[in-house]
């Protein structure tokens, strides 16, 4: 479904991904590791042409999207929960989900999709006019999944979703992902979290420096070595 | 997408001119070797004090505008160049400096309480006013700067551009520099050496006050190079760079920022003593927003931070300005296709492109920021830094700094790179400076 | 200190004080148009767009041409008059919007990345490319402009405090295209997409947004409503179309924006009046007022940056990511 081939991106004379190929398949749960400044977060904002790499392709059910604006990637189908969420603080929760609806034409599937949300995060539809900069954190990367699925994604991306939250909020959203994935839209996460991620994740890859240096299924990477020694303190 | 690789090759033309300078010698020396440095210095020195003896007195008059504009130039250079502070009021300082000359050399308006009469007392000669003056003009920098240089690049250009026009509504209004007429402003007293008088108030040998506006800028220019090299000048780099990081290293930042505004308005008054004793007489009306922006376009346009750069700079604006307007006009208008009464282009024998000076100066000035923002002589150590760009990316910090800078240097730890946001060249992405 | 003159000089004094107030207010709505100009584009790329006031000034020639056209020279009235302003208010607003998106198109947005005092010399640059075209095109001096409006009074006492029909043009007009576009920024899609774009333009994008078209919008919706601001100007107070009118208007403007808080539309409209205000009072109170309210409003513009760079309503200038 999604498709890294060879992907090299630069930050000025810094070379922040060599060579990273990746695929994510349909209704996969697919989880990138890696420590802190390993290129995780390089990896999405490549994909979401926010960086342009410097050579490889990307692809997305077979089409070529990098060098591609990020608005027409986004509207093609791949939706991206940011690292540090990034919702619209001076917004309503109702106005950032409309804004996650800003590709999508009014109608009763939206209608349909938004109702989808609010009972995914019921939360959210307590609070639909309280402004975004005023949630708590585990409201805020709520308000940033729903304010993605509202896209209507095929592909869902999300960057450090565990990211500043109690382990409880670990945990929901987690079971979230699942059943976000459960619902049809695949999903591939970038994660500190090894083991929440793998745990849920069918494959995974983990990224060092730049570089991709291990690949495998969830439950062989939970048991792996170097993962074990370097990502769940074991 | 497009990628831009380190090093753009050099131009067939300037090889061969560096291949001409190396080969060619001249009394066994190749004539680089003499164009570097403080030798070059020497060199220019030496043809501008021979300078009126080749072109005779017409000339010598324009060279004294180009000096007044080129002590501005430098020094604004120090305030913008140097120390990546935007000042949109320079015209502030040149008109006070303009000001305290005519106020010490024609003095100021008094009423005779007994008849009523209009008079003005001189108060001081030219010379000391050259101190005075520019020592005025720097107080007042210090005064406006001290607030001011807290705030963000842009606010300040616009703080300053509402002292430069606060400051000529001021001399306006105030009676004592007699309103909107204006005053005299008079040139330095005759000295008499044993029997050789030198006078500086005869409008058709303007010689002498040649060379005294020759001392200034020859002074203004090597304190402008001892102050990049010195401490003082690391520092100013440093802020411009990041000023965060300068900090934590222990620059003063709110020092270091008033010494450049304080030294830029100082040479500003200087130019502005000098502008006084050349033209005679001012008026608050001599110091509108354009004057600002002249000297700002000269420094763009020469190349920021470099002051060869910036001496072009005002060499080439002035000329425009003085002569090349002119000669066009002439030139356009003596023209048979536009000469003959019929002809479609005969509406430009009434076109003076003097009228047009301010429209060319906004083009180039707007050409250059597009297309060369480094200007035609680019600062050497700025030419350093924008080496080998990969990904372009906004300055983090450098205001004032109008190149794009290669992000490697300020972020080399990798660390930082998930964290902030870039862009690629040709991405959507609104740059932004992270302050 | 004004308001001890007034009780000094009695019934006289106040209705002064009420005609200085009334021509602040007149003059404000206009500065408040100009003003959230400036806010907007500010709000969304953080430029002082510097060529703003300038394309106000087009938006005066453009008026000043139209009604040489139409051929009318002196005071109209009824339905006539309320035609040729629509038309005028209508023609200038596409002129001064498609000029400054094509500004934008071709000096900021290649400098989108470049630090920050590129676009704004960027901006100083094409300001000055403005006025001189229009200086080259319509002389140095200031041309006379007719007077459309019928000088019949509808207030007036005493002939110190007088309110016209252009008072109250000026005003309505001003309101109604201030609440016109606080409904487009709150109530509507694209809306919706500048407010997301200026708080957080990588996050828009990931909705979908293309911001170069928000940006080139919000430049769009600036510079017709600098095209309104200036058919008010001219037919309204100006009295004659100058080449040098955007160069202090602007400023004035500026001014305007920043005291009420920059990137904050509702504190444009506030400073604006704001302005309008001190500007007629000084006039009017201080000894020669028409020189020194110049410098007042260019003092209250330092003291505002210096003391309080967020302004009265606090800026809302985007949330650094």
């Amino acid at each position: 479904m999604l498709e890294l081939e060879g992907v090299n991106t630069y930050y000025g004379p810094t070379h922040a991904l060599t060579d990273v190929s990746l695929t994510v398949n349909r209704g996969e749960i697919v989880a990138l590791l890696g420590a802190n400044a390993a290129g995780k977060t390089t990896t999405m904002k490549t994909i979401f042409g926010l960086v342009r790499p410097r050579s490889g392709t990307i692809t997305f059910d077979g089409k070529r999207i990098d060098g591609h604006p990020t608005s027409d990637i986004v509207a093609s189908g791949l939706a991206l929960v940011p690292e540090a969420r990034r919702i619209f603080s001076r917004m309503s929760v109702m106005e950032n989900l409309q804004m996650g609806a800003y590709i999508r034409q009014p109608g009763p599937e939206l209608d349909a999709d938004l109702e989808r949300v609010f009972t995914l995060f019921p939360r959210l539809k307590e609070r639909t006019a309280q402004v975004g900069g005023t949630l708590s954190g585990g409201e805020q990367q709520m308000l940033a999944m729903g304010r993605a699925l509202m896209t209507k994604p095929r592909l869902l991306c999300m960057d450090e979703p565990s990211m500043g939250l109690s382990p409880i909020l670990v945990q929901t959203v987690f079971d979230i992902i699942q059943e976000i994935r459960a619902q049809g839209v695949t999903v591939f996460l970038v994660e500190q979290n090894a083991f929440m991620a793998l745990n849920i994740a069918d494959r995974g890859y983990v990224l060092q420096q730049g570089k991709i240096v291990l690949t495998d299924t969830g439950k062989n990477l939970l048991t792996n070595d170097l993962v074990r020694r370097a990502y769940l303190g074991g | 997408m497009s990628v831009r690789s380190g090093t753009r090759p050099e131009p067939a033309w300037r090889a061969r001119l560096r291949a001409l300078l190396r080969d060619t010698t001249l009394a066994g020396r190749p004539l680089e070797w003499y164009l570097s440095g403080w030798r070059l210095a020497l060199i220019l020195l030496v043809v501008m004090v021979i300078f009126p003896w080749l072109v005779g007195s017409t000339f010598v008059a324009d060279a004294i505008a180009v000096g007044i504009y080129i002590t501005l130039a430098v020094g604004l250079n120090i305030v913008v160049g140097y120390a990546g502070l935007l000042d949109l009021g320079y015209v502030a300082f040149f008109a006070i400096g303009s000001y305290a000359e005519a106020t010490g050399t024609f003095g100021a308006l008094q009423l005779n309480s007994v008849t009523g009469e209009v008079i003005h007392t001189p108060v001081l000669p030219f010379w000391p006013l050259l101190v005075i003056g520019a020592l005025v003009a720097g107080i007042f920098g210090i005064v406006l700067g001290a607030p001011t240089l807290r705030l963000r690049g842009d606010y300040l250009a616009i703080v300053t551009l509402g002292f430069g026009e606060i400051v000529p509504i001021l001399f306006n209004y105030f009676p004592f520099w007699f309103g909107n007429t204006g005053m005299s402003a008079l040139p330095p007293a005759d000295i008499n050496l044993g029997g050789l008088t030198i006078t500086f108030s005869d409008p058709l040998n303007r010689i002498p006050f040649y060379y005294v506006v020759l001392a200034v800028v020859a002074l203004v220019i090597l304190g402008s190079f001892s102050l990049r090299d010195s401490s003082l000048g690391r520092a100013w780099v440093a802020i411009r760079e990041d000023e965060t990081a300068a900090a934590s290293s222990g620059v003063n930042l709110v020092r270091t920022k008033l010494l450049a505004f304080g030294l830029g308005a100082t040479m500003g008054g200087l130019g502005g003593v000098l502008n006084g004793a050349y033209i005679g007489a001012i008026s608050p009306n001599d110091f509108p927003f354009f004057v600002s922006i002249t000297v700002l376009m000269m420094i763009v346009l020469g190349g920021i931070g470099s002051i060869w750069g910036v001496t072009l700079g005002a060499i080439i604006l002035r000329f425009i300005d003085v002569d090349l307007l002119g000669r066009i006009s002439q030139f356009v208008q003596a023209n048979p296709v536009v000469n003959n009464p019929v002809s479609p282009l005969h509406f430009l024998s009434t076109v003076d492109f003097n009228q047009a000076k301010y429209l060319i100066y906004g083009i180039m000035l707007l050409l250059m920021i597009l297309f060369r923002p480094q200007g035609i002589i680019p600062d050497v150590r700025r030419r350093r830094e924008l080496k080998g760009i990969g990904a372009a990316v906004e300055s983090t910090s450098a205001i004032g700094v109008l190149e794009r800078e290669e992000a490697g240097a300020e972020l080399a730890a990798v660390d930082t790179l998930d964290q902030t946001t870039y862009a690629g060249p040709g991405s959507d992405d609104i740059g932004r400076s992270g302050d | 200190m004004h308001t001890m003159a007034l009780a000094a000089a009695g019934p006289a004094g106040f209705l002064n004080f009420l005609q200085a107030i009334k021509i602040g207010i007149t003059a404000g709505a206009i500065y408040a148009l100009v003003a959230l100009g400036y806010t907007l584009v500010y709000g969304i790329i953080e430029l002082i767009n510097f060529a703003h006031g300038d394309v106000f000034m087009w938006g005066t020639q453009v008026t000043f041409v139209l009604i040489t056209a139409l051929g009318i020279t002196s005071t109209i009235g009824g339905w006539q008059l309320v035609g040729v302003l629509a038309l005028l208010v209508v023609a200038a607003s596409v002129f001064c919007g498609v000029l400054n998106v094509t500004i934008e198109r071709l000096a900021y947005r290649p400098l989108r990345r470049a630090p920050r005092l590129a676009p704004l010399i960027a901006a100083i640059a094409v300001s000055f490319i403005l006025e001189n075209i229009a200086e080259l095109w319509r002389g140095p001096g200031q041309i006379a402009f007719p007077n459309l409006f019928p000088s019949t009074a509808l207030i007036n006492i005493n002939q110190t405090f007088v309110v016209e029909y252009r008072d109250v043009f000026i005003v309505v007009l001003a309101l109604v295209i201030m609440f016109a576009l606080s409904r487009f920024i709150l109530g509507t899609k694209l809306g919706r997409a500048m407010r997301a774009t200026a708080q957080d333009p990588e996050a828009a994008q990931l909705m979908g947004v293309n911001i170069n078209t928000t940006i080139a919008l919000t430049f769009l919706l600036g510079g017709a409503l600098a095209g309104a601001g200036a058919v008010v100007f001219t037919v309204s107070t100006a009295g004659y179309v100058w080449f040098f009118t955007g160069f202090q208007f602007g400023l004035y403007a500026f001014t305007a924006a920043v005291l009420g808080g920059i990137g904050n539309v509702n504190g444009a409209v506030l400073g604006g009046f704001m302005i309008g205000i001190v500007e007629g009072l000084s006039i009017a109170y201080l000894p020669q007022g028409s020189i020194l309210s110049t410098a007042v409003v260019f003092g209250v513009l330092v003291l505002v940056l210096v003391f309080r760079p967020t302004g009265f309503l606090g800026a809302q200038v985007p949330d650094k990511a």
